[in-house]
C-alpha cells in the first residue's frame, strides 16, 4: 500500500513538473520568437524608411542641380542671345518712319525687353544667387519684395536676424518651400495680405506664413498632396521629410496660417 | 496563523474570481472576451455554492450536502465558454478541429454520465471529466501559441488574449495530473488529496490573476 501511495505521489509530482516545464518552455519559445520577428520587422521598416528618405534626397538634389543648369542656360545662352538681339534692334535706324512702322518697331522693342526681363526673372527664380551669396533671410526678403505689389498682394516680412547667413544644404529646401507656398497662396488663395515671420530658437527655425485669403486646413492638405495635380504640395512634403521638419496648416479667426518648424544642426 | 491561511485558501475559489470581476466594473470588455466575462460571473456563483455546501454540510440534509456535482457542472461550463473564446479568436489554424471538439466533448459527457459515471455522485467528483476537460483546454492553449509563433508578430505581444490563454495554460498544466489521479488519491490517501486541493486552489488564484490582467489590457473603457 505504502509503495502504491509513494508511486502515485511520485507520478503526480513528476507529471506536474514535466507538464509545467514543457508549458514554460513553449511559452519562452513563443515570447522569444515573437520578439525576434518584431525586431526584424522594425529593422526592415527602418531600412525602408531610410531608403525612401535617400530617394527623396536624391530627387530633391537632382531637381536643384537641374534648376541650376536650366537657370545658367537661360541666363548665359538665351539671355545673352536676347541681349544681343536687343542691341542690334536698338541700332536699327529707320529714316522717316511712318506711324505704322514706328508703332511696330516700338512694339518689337517692348516685346524684346519684356522677354529679356522674363528670362532674367525665370533664371533667378530657378536658382537664387542671393541665397548663395547673402543667405536665407536676404533671399526670402528679396523674393517677397519682388512678388509684393501694393494693388495686388502686400507681403510683410519679419525675419529673425540671429539665423546664420552661412548657407547650408537645408537653406535651399527651406527657400523652395516658402517660395512654393507663397506662389500657391497667390495662385489659389487670392490673398491680399501675406505675413512672413521667422524665429530662430534652440537650434530650430520656425517660419510662419499667415494670409487673409482662402487657405488650406491640415486635413485638406493631406488629401491634396496625394493627388497627381497637387505636385507642388508633394514636393513641399518631400522637402519637409528631407529636412525632418514639421508642417502644419491651420485656420483661425484672422485667416489661415502655415507653420514650418525646421531643426537646424 | 495556519488556520487563517487555510481558511483563505479554502475560500480562494470564490475570492479569486472577485479579482477579474472587480475590473469589469471599470472596463467594458470587447466582444472577443465576452465568453471569459460570462465564465467569471457564472463561476463565482457555482464556486460560492461549492464552498458554502462544503462549509455547511453538517447542517444541510444528506441529499444536498455533496458539492461534487457542482465541480462537474463548473468543468462543463468552463470548457464550453473557453472553447467559444478560442473559436472567436478566429485564428486560421485547425479551425475545423477546434469547432468539432466541443461536440465531441458533449458526446463524451452524455455517454460518460449515461453509462459509466453518475453526474450527481455523492462521494466523488468526476476525475475523468475534469482531466478530459483539462487536456482539451491544453490543446486549445498549445495551438494558440503554435499559430502565433508562425504568424506575423503584433506590435504588442502581451495583449489581453495572451494573458488569458497563458493563465488557462498554467491552470490546466498544473491540474491535469491532479484531476487525473484525484479519485485514486481520495481512496488511498485522503489527507494528501485534501492538501493537494490547496495546490489546485493556488493555481486557480494564479489563473484569475492572469484573467484580470487580460481584462486590464483590453483597450475599451
Amino acid at each position: 500500500m505504502n509503495q502504491g501511495s509513494t508511486d502515485i505521489r511520485l507520478l503526480l509530482v513528476v507529471g506536474i513538473a514535466a507538464m509545467l516545464m514543457l508549458f514554460i518552455s513553449l511559452l519562452l519559445i513563443f515570447i522569444f520568437t515573437q520578439r525576434k520577428k518584431l525586431q526584424f520587422q522594425n529593422e526592415l521598416q527602418a531600412m525602408q524608411n531610410a531608403q525612401k528618405n535617400q530617394l527623396i534626397e536624391a530627387a530633391v538634389r537632382s531637381e536643384e542641380i537641374e534648376r541650376h543648369r536650366i537657370a545658367e542656360e537661360l541666363h548665359d545662352e538665351v539671355g545673352a542671345i536676347l541681349g544681343a538681339s536687343s542691341l542690334h534692334f536698338n541700332s536699327v535706324r529707320i529714316e522717316d518712319p511712318d506711324e505704322s512702322n514706328q508703332s511696330i518697331y516700338q512694339k518689337g522693342k517692348d516685346l524684346l525687353d519684356e522677354g529679356i526681363n522674363k528670362i532674367r526673372g525665370l533664371s533667378h527664380s530657378l536658382h537664387s544667387n542671393i541665397l548663395q551669396e547673402f543667405g536665407l533671410n536676404e533671399a526670402l526678403s528679396h523674393f517677397c519684395g519682388k512678388i509684393s505689389h501694393e494693388s495686388v498682394v502686400e507681403i510683410s516680412v519679419t525675419l529673425d536676424p540671429s539665423y546664420p547667413t552661412q548657407v547650408g544644404q537645408n537653406d535651399i529646401s527651406i527657400y523652395r518651400i516658402v517660395q512654393e507656398l507663397i506662389n500657391n497662396i497667390n495662385k489659389h488663395a487670392k490673398a491680399t495680405k501675406i505675413f512672413v515671420r521667422s524665429i530662430y530658437l534652440n537650434k530650430t527655425l520656425m517660419i510662419t506664413l499667415t494670409h487673409n485669403g482662402k487657405g488650406l486646413t491640415q486635413s485638406h492638405f493631406e488629401e491634396l498632396r496625394f493627388k497627381k495635380d497637387g505636385l507642388g504640395l508633394k514636393n513641399i512634403q518631400n522637402r519637409i521629410i528631407l529636412l525632418k521638419a514639421d508642417l502644419k496648416f491651420s485656420h483661425h479667426a484672422g485667416g489661415y496660417a502655415i507653420d514650418i518648424s525646421v531643426p537646424v544642426d | 496563523m495556519f488556520k487563517v491561511f487555510q481558511i483563505v485558501i479554502d475560500w480562494s475559489e470564490v475570492w479569486a474570481l472577485l479579482i477579474p470581476i472587480s475590473l469589469l466594473l471599470f472596463r467594458k470588455q470587447p466582444a472577443l472576451l465576452k465568453p471569459v466575462v460570462f465564465y467569471v460571473c457564472i463561476a463565482l456563483f457555482i464556486n460560492l455554492a461549492i464552498d458554502l455546501t462544503w462549509k455547511i454540510r453538517t447542517i444541510l440534509p444528506a441529499k444536498y450536502n455533496s458539492n461534487n456535482y457542482l465541480y462537474n457542472l463548473h468543468s462543463i461550463i468552463r470548457f464550453f465558454l473557453f472553447s467559444t473564446f478560442f473559436i472567436r479568436l478566429k485564428q486560421p489554424f485547425l479551425t475545423t478541429i477546434k469547432k468539432i471538439i466541443p461536440f465531441c466533448f458533449l458526446a463524451f459527457v452524455i455517454i460518460n454520465f449515461c453509462f459509466y459515471e453518475n453526474f450527481f455522485d455523492y462521494w466523488k467528483l468526476s476525475s475523468r471529466l475534469l482531466s478530459v476537460e483539462a487536456i482539451l483546454l491544453l490543446f486549445y492553449t498549445l495551438q494558440y501559441y503554435l499559430f502565433k509563433i508562425n504568424d506575423s508578430p503584433e506590435v504588442n505581444i502581451f495583449n489581453s488574449d495572451f494573458w488569458i490563454v497563458t493563465g488557462l495554460g498554467i491552470y490546466v498544466t498544473i491540474n491535469f495530473f491532479i484531476f487525473l489521479l484525484y479519485n485514486e488519491l481520495t481512496i488511498r490517501m485522503e489527507h494528501f488529496a485534501i492538501s493537494l486541493w490547496n495546490a489546485h486552489n493556488i493555481s486557480y488564484v494564479i489563473f484569475n490573476l492572469f484573467i484580470a490582467k487580460g481584462f486590464y489590457e483590453s483597450r475599451e473603457h
